[in-house]
């Protein structure tokens, strides 16, 4: 490989090829422009002496229609569609949010999804939740994400149903059912997909923030979509507090839990690292039962922080509360022997989504460029992706996992009494390393 | 495909030949005022909820939106003030800046105090009594469920459609485009082209709902430039922003007549309200009867 040096020398002479150029481009233009002026004079003369305008006209006229100009198209709007204009097949799935099924539109046989929003009217109106879903979706037309094809409205007034396309599968439910999980190729091109989808909302100012398994969708020709975007909002311009209520607790990045209010799309690249490492795992590897659990078991994967690895860690809210072993030395760092079969690259990118200190974890950008992705074996294409029967159609759901948090319910950490969950964590896990503390 | 952030969604031809209002008998010219004074009440409460004017402008645009073709809602039905408030509310819930429903239902109590629409500029320093828009606990209610009824009705006619991407942005970066910023009077053109938008949103011809965002701004901008007298380029400059020479003309036409039909309003509902509500507008429709068959 060049050193720097090198490279810079390289460079250099590039930029001075390039300003000779452009140089040279500059006195070529010039020179023709002098003579067009030259060759323009005596056709003003002419103009100013005789009114033969007639020569000009029709020459100017000649020029302007070979311009071509950009137009955009950027529809129109209507009223909402009734429901009555889709058929219901099947109920796929209940959520916090609402309701969601498969169904066909009568006129065209098109089998679509329909999500039926919950309508809690509070004292806001409208919810804003799903206000922010329709308006981002509206926005984000991307192959990964799902498409939401129209609004449909109902005999009751507060009804409101997003009509979105039907894909086969979710992750979850689809990784309950295998037997084996993903092949390191599948994985790779699931992961490609799924941070594609993340990055491009990222690029346009929008977090995602409840990434999780379940709100993955895959379709029988290996093409993975987004979806559910309830707690999906815009970055807002400055810093701004946003709510720590989101993402569902197993994919909640450690910041969150913590208590931050200032926070970006780095709880997205945290929930991705738990989702690449379920994938690999073909299940949710940090399954807290409450906020505190949730903390322990990431401390227990990741190691712990220190003010060395995250500077910022004692000043979040919640980490007065948390009691840390003072000898740091012994505490093991990431844990990979959970994953015995992820190469060395692919236990990098892990570990670095899985960064406790949110500045460590890579970019979307940065993921995609990960050696992990270049090396044997190869992302699959995903037209060879194997199918699988669709459960979507048939079945309700039968594990249960926790729903994304509710607007308004914040326990925060310290209505928890510690006392009694430390007591069983120390029995159980005597190397886990750190203790928490009554606050 | 993702949506360009320089376009927006235009009304058809048949959403533009019939309005809902007009199927329900309300005539063109009463629809026309009243339209304009809820623009205009949309703009002024917008400024006493002090948000920025993008938010304000796309209120304006959902507003505008809300009226438009055979299925938009009809006067006769919603009134102006009720539209005008969801709106506003609608608009500043999506953006950086929510207000409370109170505090929307206090402002416009506030402003429909006012005993005529275009008030003259001593009438505003007279402070009118508190007792005069005070919103009683009952009264908010009210207000606060017809608000969000308002609300619902609007999402449903427009489909949901109340994303709007606006041209003032776009302005600025023509303007540097053109590289004006270097002459002395150059933020002297950026205001005026700034303003020439501004009067735009009000236009009886609706012209943010036929006209693409590129087009709005190059038109302000060569209007701005004329009245400034700062040269632009000799050449069709417009066209570099997508503009042909018809629609900057028509666009120049249709902003310049703003004025003239503001001032036209002014002497029309002189001393009087524009009717807002649906009781109102039966009360002209009634009164305008009553004029023709004597």
């Amino acid at each position: 490989m060049a050193s720097r040096w090198a490279n810079d020398e390289v460079d250099k002479a590039e930029e001075l090829r390039r300003k000779r150029e452009k140089e040279e481009k500059k006195r070529l233009k010039l020179q023709k422009q002098q003579e067009a002026e030259e060759a323009a004079r005596p056709a003003k003369r002419r103009r100013l002496s005789t009114g033969d305008e007639n020569d000009q006209v029709p020459q100017t006229q000649e020029q302007e229609s070979e311009r071509k100009l950009l137009r955009f198209d950027g529809g129109s709007w209507g009223p909402c569609r009734h429901t009555s204009n889709f058929e219901t097949l099947n109920h796929i799935e209940e959520g916090s949010y609402g309701w969601v099924s498969r169904a066909r539109e009568v006129s065209t046989s098109e089998v679509v999804a329909l999500k039926k929003v919950k309508m809690d009217y509070n004292q806001d109106g409208f919810p804003i939740t799903a206000l922010r879903e329709i308006s981002i979706l509206q926005k984000a037309r991307h192959i990964n994400i799902v498409d939401l094809k129209e609004i449909l409205s109902g005999d009751d007034p507060q009804e409101c149903v997003l009509v979105m396309e039907f894909l086969e599968h979710d992750l979850k439910t689809l990784q309950e059912d295998m037997s084996e999980p993903f092949m390191a190729s599948e994985v790779k091109t699931l992961l490609r997909q799924l941070v594609g989808a993340v990055g491009f909302l990222h690029d346009n100012y929008i977090m995602h923030r409840d990434l999780k398994t379940s709100n993955i969708l895959l379709n029988n020709r290996g093409q993975l979509k987004l979806a559910d975007f309830g707690m999906a909002r815009y970055i807002p311009p400055s810093n701004a507090p946003l709510t720590q209520l989101v993402v569902t607790l197993w994919y909640r990045a450690p910041e969150l839990l913590l208590g931050t209010t200032t926070y970006g799309t780095e709880v997205d690249m945290w929930s991705i690292g738990c989702i690449f490492a379920e994938l690999l795992a073909k299940e949710p590897v940090l399954q807290g039962k409450n906020e505190v659990d949730e903390l322990s078991l990431i401390f227990s994967l990741c190691g712990l922080p220190s003010e060395k690895s995250w500077p910022g860690f004692y000043r979040l809210p919640n980490a007065k509360s948390l009691k840390m072993p003072r000898d740091h030395r012994n505490a093991p760092g990431f844990n990979r022997a959970k994953f015995p079969f992820l190469t060395a690259a692919g236990v990098d990118l892990l570990f670095s989504l899985l960064s406790l200190n949110p500045e460590h974890r890579p970019t979307s950008k940065e993921v995609l460029g990960h050696s992990y992705f270049k090396e044997q074996p190869k992302p699959k294409p995903s037209e060879m992706f194997p199918t699988f029967p669709s459960k979507a159609g048939q079945e309700r759901r039968r594990k249960k996992s926790p729903h994304a948090p509710k607007r308004g319910e914040a326990p925060g950490l310290k209505n928890v009494d510690f006392s009694s969950i430390f007591a069983t964590r120390e029995a159980e896990e005597k190397g886990a390393g750190f203790q928490l503390k009554m606050a | 495909m993702q949506p360009s952030p320089l376009t927006n969604p235009l009304a058809t031809v048949t959403q533009l030949e019939t309005s809902g209002s007009q199927l329900d008998g309300i005539p063109t010219d009463l629809e026309d005022s009243i339209r304009f004074a809820g623009a205009r009440l949309t703009q002024a409460a917008g400024m006493l909820l002090r948000l920025p004017q993008e938010v304000i402008a796309q209120a304006i645009l959902v507003f505008m939106r809300f009226w438009v073709g055979p299925d938009g809602g009809s006067l006769a039905e919603f009134g102006a003030e009720q539209v005008s408030a969801a709106s506003l509310y609608l608009t500043t819930k999506l953006s950086a800046y929510p207000k409370s429903a109170r505090s929307l239902i206090n402002v416009y109590a506030y402003l429909s105090s006012n005993p005529t629409t275009f008030a003259n500029l001593d009438h505003l320093q007279q402070k009118p009594p508190e007792t005069s828009y005070f919103v009683s606990e009952g009264t908010y209610e009210r207000r606060r469920a017809t608000l969000f009824s308002t609300e619902q009705r609007i999402l449903k006619t427009l489909g949901f459609q109340i994303q709007v991407n606006l041209p003032y942005t776009l302005c600025i970066t023509y303007l540097q485009a053109l590289d004006v910023f270097t002459h002395p009077r150059a933020s002297e053109l950026a205001k005026r082209a700034i303003s020439h938008l501004n009067t735009a949103l009000l236009s009886p011809q609706m012209l943010y709902l036929t006209h693409q965002p590129t087009s709005l701004a190059t038109a302000a901008i060569y209007l701005a430039a004329r009245e400034v007298n700062i040269k632009m380029p000799e050449v069709e400059w417009w066209e570099v922003f997508d503009t042909d020479r018809e629609e900057l003309g028509f666009l120049c036409v249709g902003m310049l007549s703003v004025e003239g039909f503001a001032q036209q309003e002014r002497e029309k509902w002189e001393g009087t309200r524009v009717p807002l509500d649906v009781k109102d507008l039966e009360a002209e429709m009634k009164r305008r009867s009553e004029i023709t068959q004597d």
